[in-house]
């Protein structure tokens, strides 16, 4: 599979008469991480949740591998900002969860699973904690792991670190980074916040005020690689990025008045 | 001292249950006290120990255990069987809307009837059984579980739903692998606070048409102006709710450790 692994074909959306995201035509590459930038309410979160099948689009089709979303399914995990993972289930308990629906696995593939991706995350002295009990970090972290567990080759995140403080933040970015490029999973990263557009992305995609529409498609692991140290966040070229898109969002917010 | 009463302020739990003791054994005594110089008739506010001297005689001597299982059997019967209905449709209302929509007009009226109304109308089609008694238990309950059911259900975060459906469930186990556990605490304290009012309604119901049972007991006990046994028959159904109720709130705390 190509560039064309993921593939918006000329979809739109509206939720009754109010249209969501003008008619769209994306292709994207597996093993990446996309960003989708936009203003809060612009619609990018309806974007991908449509790739999740969670929304289905008014028009056109939305392909994995080929084969067109008709609903939600394993080939496309979510990992949410807030409730994230389930309260009534241990640490350990949550990533097995991920593969409850799996009919491939024995039980101990399983048990070695919930290990690997414990420790993935570092999370082994919690396996049998409840996640109330673990902080806002671990527990995105926790989420990832579910998916990962699961065996999704698409993960979907809409602002999974919005409500976390900034260091964490930063650790979690980092982490997200590394386990991204080890797994080699196609990642799409929903969020606002330019900085972390930036420093996380393979390609970032700007999206217009609501209805959405792609106003510029920005490949930045043509510019800063595809590893990202923390260090990366105060060289010069990050800065020129930086303020290269945040020109692009500020436009965008200008037009809107 | 001081910082006990400071506006919104924490006590520690020994002086909050303390405070709580003293304050109802102020009470008693103040009562006690009201009795015993006459200030009150006896017929109307007979003091406490005389209420518990009642309360001892009919333990012994008059079959008020005996009584005190019938109305707890009673208030189980309707209430599982209320709750059994309710619970189902319930989950079936938020589930899915059509069936939802089609319910509520007509559970909302008959919710709104207060229980007393239809006893008349109870008696009629039932007799003056143990029909009639369940009967009105179960309509004074099952119309209010079956909208906090559904409830309970809607407030399901979404979230808990898309992530099993994203993790390839099928909506029957999604009901039954999220759904359920999700909305358990809730549902379990919804089901303790409903079984408080049948307690409500079962004494009503034995009032108007029993022979056995505390609403029966105290009810009798009026006609005989006798006010330490109908004081003593309603302690005797605090007592049973109390318990019951701190019963379940521990059966609470075990199935729901996580919280």
């Amino acid at each position: 599979m190509g560039a064309d692994y993921l593939e918006f074909d000329r979809v739109t959306k509206s939720f009754g008469d109010v249209p969501v995201v003008q008619e769209t035509s994306l292709a994207i590459e597996p093993n990446s991480l996309v960003v989708f930038l936009g203003p809060s309410g612009c619609g990018k979160t309806t974007m991908m949740r449509m790739i999740g099948g969670l929304d289905m689009p008014s028009s056109g089709v939305i392909r994995l591998e080929g084969v067109s979303v008709a609903g939600p399914g394993r080939r496309t995990g979510m990992v949410f900002q807030s409730y994230s993972s389930f309260p009534w289930l241990t640490v350990a308990g949550n990533i097995d969860f991920g593969m409850r629906y799996r009919d491939d696995l024995t039980a101990a593939e399983r048990r070695d699973r919930v290990k690997h991706y414990l420790k993935l995350i570092g999370l082994e002295d919690f396996a049998e904690t409840y996640p109330n009990r673990i902080s806002g970090g671990m527990r995105q972290r926790l989420a990832i792991a579910r998916t990962l567990a699961a065996g999704s080759p698409v993960l979907l995140m809409d602002e999974p670190f919005g409500a976390l403080d900034a260091l964490t933040r930063e650790k979690l970015q980092v982490e997200l980074r590394q386990i991204q490029m080890r797994e080699a999973k196609t990642i799409i990263f929903v969020t606002h916040d330019v900085e972390e557009a930036v420093f996380l992305a393979d390609r970032i995609i700007m999206l217009s005020s609501r209805p959405a529409a792609v106003v510029a498609d920005m490949n930045v692991a043509g510019i800063l690689g595809r590893s990202r140290p923390l260090a990366i966040r105060e060289s010069e070229v990050f800065f020129k990025l930086r303020n290269e898109v945040l020109h692009v969002v500020r436009r965008e917010a200008e037009e809107e008045r | 001292m001081r910082h006990l009463i400071a506006f919104r302020g924490h006590a520690p739990p020994a002086v909050e249950a303390a405070v709580g003791i003293f304050t109802a054994a102020v009470l008693v005594a103040v009562w006690e006290l009201a009795a015993r110089t006459g200030w009150v008739a006896p017929q109307f506010l007979p003091s406490p120990s005389r209420v518990v001297q009642a309360l001892w005689r009919m333990t012994t001597a008059e079959g008020l255990l005996w009584h005190a299982a019938i109305s707890t059997l009673r208030v189980w019967v309707a209430f599982l069987l209320a709750a059994a209905m309710a619970i189902p449709i319930g989950i079936l209302m938020s589930s899915y809307r059509v069936i939802g929509a089609a319910l509520e007009p007509t559970i909302d009226f008959i919710r709104y009837l207060p229980v007393p109304a239809l006893v008349p109308l109870s008696i009629i089609w039932f007799g003056v059984g143990e029909n009639t008694k369940i009967f009105l238990l179960w309509l004074g309950t099952f119309f209010q579980l079956v909208l906090l059911v559904a409830d309970d259900m809607r407030r399901v975060p979404h979230e808990y739903v898309e992530i099993a459906f994203t993790l390839g469930a099928k909506p029957r186990r999604v009901l039954t692998d999220v759904a359920l556990r999700a909305m358990g605490p809730s549902l379990v304290d919804n089901l303790r606070i409903t079984l408080g009012w049948c307690w409500t309604y079962l004494i009503i119901a034995e009032i108007v048409a029993a022979d056995s049972g505390l609403g029966f007991v105290i009810w009798s006990a009026r006609r005989y102006v006798k006010t330490p046994e109908v004081m003593a028959g309603v302690v005797a159904i605090g007592v049973i709710g109390l318990v019951t109720d701190q019963l379940l709130r521990i059966l609470h705390r075990r199935m729901f450790r996580y919280l």
